[in-house]
């Protein structure tokens, strides 16, 4: 009936990028499962999906008390040895009792929430895509966090990250109808997606979700650090070193739809016309390079005399 | 970087010095945050002037989040919330300036077990993803809220940690606060029951003097040469307390000066304060300035 998940996203806390071997260790978040890999066009790692229970209120717009039981999937991932995103999403559906059931039943359909009760998908999605104050409601965004903070965890990271960033938070929402895209960005880190895609609901769908936020969030940091660097404000040594994390660490990261099922791309394409993701991205990249080409000329010129 | 504000007695000024010294870490364009661990007396939000949290938070707090009642503490972003314009007008390089207040009406805790110290230490984590400074503001004295810091800490052993202990420039100060580190009971034993190195945590260690009267300063100079030579005396005996209780120039970070405006009120001195409405005064501004750099300057963490 209704698709909704939340992706957060946020700098993987290490100085370096993480080697291709060090993918099973950091995100073996649950024994004895095989992390996936992929290395082309980039390094990417995603951990097995993991399964959490709930039985609690579902988000709601006319703030309607809706009961649901079930389980949600989660997973994390590692793109590029540095960017790590923790997802969770669920499909509600309409429980054929009013009851709850033992959880055998709910077990048999991992990801599936059933709501005891009436419910309507608008009125759910509207309430779960307006960032309401954290409650007893479903909250997959603390689920997806907390896999993240036990991945930060890891030991073999050595918590040097090369610049403080803040995770985004990306809700999103899926049906069934006409293809379209509709991307909000929300006052601080939180940002909203509606998606209306062909067929029935596919992990495809996830990994498009995904693929959204982790350019969404490349942007904001990268965006963050060029504030932050106060070109014409600050010195110009200052304003390059302040720069040289985003070069170092962000601007080869830049590979949108890399991973999307042919299918979807043209709603990758819908985003690229509006908001226009990659025409930002390119603008900034520009600044930098620009900024850094500029800077180093001064200084040379000021060497030589 | 965790620094923790703590100090052997209320009422030393830990919690507007730690504050103003945030501001002022803000002001030089660093990413800093603001915790309230003073759980019996949650007060931070009335000196960044947020109405909405004077007295703690309703929304969920630091005291609720380590609970497991809520699962992220709720955050105020001051530079946006604060109720005085001087604060909100954020300046172009300013970093980042939030507030993750105490609840109100939250209490003393009499005790932590293992999932608060995991809550605890996994915040902490969050937190230096995110911010350079993170500014813990602890109850007075051996509190549970120390221990907790202590506990974390040793748990976090990549996170650098540094702690301020704040006192007044009087002899019972000066004694006490030696006795909070060194004392039965103090940073070092307790540090050292959760796996702390004393000798590296003693290096972590640094001592704020708040509210200090400058003899040198204008304001004695009505004094007659009777009463001078008098209070010379006394604070060259101080001077040899702090030395003798470890307390000395050579473990102290920095020094505030007595400062009429905050003499009156718990609040940030803005630049304003000092160049436009000129009540405060421009060394207490200096000293904050000073203290945010060395907090963070390893050649003033070397150790002794
Ligand atoms: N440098 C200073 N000059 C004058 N008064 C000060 C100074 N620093 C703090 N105070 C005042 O001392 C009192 C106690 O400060 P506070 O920060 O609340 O202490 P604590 O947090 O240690 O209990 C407050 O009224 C405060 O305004
Ligand atoms: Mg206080």
């Amino acid at each position: 009936m209704l698709i909704m998940g939340e992706v957060r996203t946020g700098l993987l806390q290490n100085s370096a990028e993480i080697e291709e071997r060090d993918h099973q260790t950091v995100l073996g978040l649950l024994a004895g499962e095989r992390v996936r890999m992929s290395r082309r066009p980039i390094v990417y790692a995603v951990s097995p999906d993991l399964l959490t229970g709930v039985d609690c209120r579902l988000p709601s717009a006319s703030n309607a008390r809706i009961r649901g039981v079930g389980t949600l999937v989660s997973r994390a991932t590692i793109t590029g040895g540095r960017i790590l995103q923790g997802s969770s999403y669920v499909r509600v559906v309409r429980g054929e009792v009013n009851h709850r059931l033992p959880w055998s039943h709910y077990l048999a359909r991992p990801g599936v929430v059933e709501v005891l009760g009436k419910v309507s998908a608008p009125d759910l999605a509207g309430g779960f895509l307006a960032f309401g104050p954290p409650g007893e409601q479903l909250d997959l965004g603390s689920v997806s966090d907390r896999f993240m903070d036990v991945v930060q965890e890891s030991a073999l990271l050595d918590l040097r990250a090369p610049f403080r960033s803040d995770r985004t938070r990306l809700r999103w929402v899926a049906e069934t109808g006409e293809p379209g895209v509709h991307f909000i960005l929300g006052e601080s880190t939180g940002r909203t997606l509606r998606l209306t895609h062909h067929g029935e609901f596919s992990p495809a769908v996830v990994d498009l979700c995904e693929d959204l936020a982790l350019h969404d969030w490349l942007l904001t940091a990268l965006l963050t650090i060029v504030q932050r660097a106060r070109i014409g404000g600050a010195s110009r040594p200052e304003v390059s070193a302040r720069l040289a994390p985003a070069v170092d660490t962000l601007l080869h990261l830049w590979m949108p739809g890399a991973r999307i099922h042919p299918s979807l791309a043209p709603l990758w394409e819908n985003l690229e016309r509006t908001p226009g993701f990659s025409r930002q991205w390119q603008s900034l990249v520009e600044r930098v390079r620009d900024q850094l080409a500029v800077n180093t000329l001064a200084l040379l010129r000021e060497t030589n005399g | 970087m965790l620094v923790f504000a703590i100090s052997d007695k209320g009422g030393t000024g830990r919690s507007v010095t730690s504050s103003n010294i945030v501001y002022r870490r803000a002001l030089q364009g660093q990413d800093v945050c603001y915790l309230d661990f003073d759980f019996g007396s949650p007060t931070v939000g009335a000196i960044f002037r947020v109405s909405t949290a004077s007295r703690g938070t309703t929304r969920g707090g630091m005291h609720r989040y380590l609970q497991g009642e809520i699962t992220e503490p709720s955050r105020i972003d001051v530079w946006t919330e604060s109720d005085r314009d001087t604060i909100r007008a954020k300046p172009a390089g300013a970093g980042q300036m939030v507030l993750l207040p105490g609840d109100q009406g939250g209490g003393e805790f009499a005790t932590f077990d293992a999932e608060m110290l995991k809550r605890c230490v996994r915040l902490f984590a969050k937190l230096h993803e995110q911010f350079d400074l993170i500014m813990v503001d602890l109850s007075a004295g051996r509190s549970f809220a120390a221990h907790l810091a202590l506990a974390a800490t040793a748990q976090l052993p990549k996170i650098p940690a540094r702690w301020l202990v704040f006192h007044r420039w009087t002899r019972q100060h000066i004694i006490a606060a030696n006795g909070l580190v060194k004392g039965e009971h103090g940073l070092l034993d307790v540090g050292r029951e959760y796996g702390h190195d004393p000798g590296a945590l003693t290096d972590r260690i640094r001592f704020v003097r708040t509210a200090v009267l400058e003899l040198g300063s204008g304001d004695f100079a009505h004094l007659r040469p009777a009463q001078r030579s008098w209070l010379n005396e006394i604070d060259r005996e101080l001077r040899e307390l702090a030395t003798r209780n470890g307390v000395g120039l050579t473990t102290m970070l920095g020094k505030v000066p007595l400062d009429p405006v905050l003499q009156w009120r718990e609040q940030l001195i803005s630049d304003e304060d000092v160049a436009g409405t000129e009540i405060a005064n421009a060394e207490t501004v200096f000293a904050f300035d000073d203290l945010a750099k060395k907090i963070v300057d390893d050649t003033a963490w070397e150790g002794l």
